[in-house]
């Protein structure tokens, strides 16, 4: 346990921006605001990606159950994809690739893959959530530079 | 317990589960996951749920039964944090910050030749407990009340071992006599017994008082054992502050003097108690995990 209160990062964006500030840029698991960002963010790009498929033929009843549905769909799909990912990765890790990061950090690959891909979509459909998936695109975007960046400057692999 | 009965709410699945997601899940999953959790168990924890509801009505006079069960929601919130918690620090041992309130009085417990550490079901006593053993490079005894799963049971004294990396003991109130005179030899040979104070399960010798003005049934273990071995009580809880983030709250020690008419010590003893667990409780009940009633109707 640690007394500190230095804030500190996991994203590479933020903890490049740390470094920049003379603060560190090692990972750390710590940080509530970038928990419930990240962990908001890529909930509701799944969730307004799987909502473009509810008729809108429905009720408007109907479609209000739908959606309140969907918020528990959309919590399932994600724990057994991240459940079915920690088994690729386990049996990767078992063919000598992804060995010295943990599965928790490996998993990221599947989760920003997957939003991206989602956000990819949304794009398409213009509206506020195309916004939503744009921020989402431009975030992973800047995290992959900032993981180049940091890599380049100290030589740490930056798992982003 | 049958192979159904491993989901049940108590069953010792979903703590398999939490160590699976400690493992194999990203910490910026946990917001959201954490919230349909709730969701989860504030359904399908029926009794935990009308439990704390009926807390709450006493804890919080006044208060509206609809506002109570978005309270009972907000507990359960912060009572799967607080075991997510627990058990990212059991087994990745990830970084957590602390506070202490109440320096000088626990640096004085760490420093005690025997002492009785009573706490209530709130905030992360796992975690504290780790981290007492921790900071003070000290043994200490936990004395639980029986989880209803066998397996259960069995996961979480693993657990609270495994997390104070062997400091930290785990005993269950069943063990009847045995246990207390187990307990007494502990103190007098200087080692410190933590014991949860708020709540009486099964047939442990209890002590009626009372609680924001109602009768409550405590335990009457901690007193009766201060008293014999003549050592110190320490009310002390671990309260959650935020992400990663927890108080280590410590108040005076209690000292029961032994004045002959044992009734009343340990009367006093618990009265002090119940103040302590008033202001406590009263200014953090969204921590309170007293999943079951505890004020008589």
């Amino acid at each position: 346990m640690s007394t500190g209160e230095f804030p500190r990062f996991y994203f590479a964006l933020p903890r490049l921006l740390a470094r920049f500030r003379g603060g560190s840029s090692e990972r750390a698991e710590t940080n509530g605001g970038e928990a419930w960002i990240a962990s908001i963010v890529t909930y509701l790009v799944s969730y307004l990606f799987f909502a473009q498929f509810i008729p809108a033929t429905l009720g408007l009843w109907s479609r209000a159950l739908s959606f309140i549905l969907l918020a528990f769909l959309v919590w399932l799909v994600w724990l057994l994809a991240l459940f079915v990912n920690s088994l690729v990765i386990k049996l990767l890790q078992t063919c000598g690739l992804f060995r010295a990061i943990p599965i928790r950090r490996a998993q990221s690959i599947l989760v920003a893959g997957t939003a991206s891909a989602m956000s990819l979509q949304l794009l398409q459909g213009g509206g506020w959530s195309a916004e939503i998936a744009a921020i989402w695109l431009v975030a992973v975007a800047m995290n992959l530079a900032a993981a180049a960046i940091l890599a380049l400057r100290n030589g740490n692999r930056a798992h982003s | 317990m049958s192979r159904l009965g491993r989901f049940a709410v108590k069953g010792v699945f979903w703590r398999h589960y939490l160590d699976w997601a400690v493992i194999n899940l990203p910490f910026y999953v946990y917001p959201v996951q954490l919230v349909f959790f709730t969701f989860f168990f504030f359904f399908f924890a029926a009794p935990a749920r009308r439990a704390v509801v009926a807390n709450l009505a006493v804890v919080l006079p006044g208060s509206s039964r609809a506002m109570n069960y978005l309270r009972a929601f907000r507990t359960l919130s912060n009572f799967a944090w607080t075991i997510s918690e627990a058990a990212i620090h059991k087994i990745i041992k990830e970084e957590f910050s602390y506070e202490i309130i109440g320096a000088e009085w626990l640096e004085q417990l760490g420093a005690a030749p025997g002492a009785i550490v009573l706490t209530a079901h709130m905030g992360s006593y796992d975690l504290g407990a780790a981290l007492f053993a921790e900071k003070f490079h000290r043994e200490i005894r936990i004395v639980r009340a029986p989880e209803p799963d066998r397996q259960s049971a069995e996961h979480l004294s693993a657990s609270l071992e495994q997390a104070g990396d062997g400091a930290v003991k785990v005993d269950y109130n069943t063990a009847g006599a045995l246990l207390s005179f187990d307990l007494l030899k502990a103190l007098r040979a200087g080692e410190i017994v933590s014991i949860q104070g708020d709540r009486v399960e099964g047939e442990m010798g209890q002590v009626t008082a009372r609680l924001f003005g109602h009768k409550v049934q405590l335990p009457n273990g901690p007193f009766v054992l201060a008293l014999v071995a003549q050592v110190p009580i320490y009310p002390l809880f671990i309260a959650r502050f935020g992400f990663r983030r927890y108080a280590i709250i410590v108040h005076e020690p209690i000292r029961l003097e032994n004045t002959g008419d044992r009734e009343r010590d340990i009367a006093n003893g618990v009265g002090q108690w119940c103040a302590i667990l008033e202001e406590t409780v009263g200014a953090r009940w969204d921590q309170w995990f007293a999943f079951t009633p505890i004020f008589a109707r």
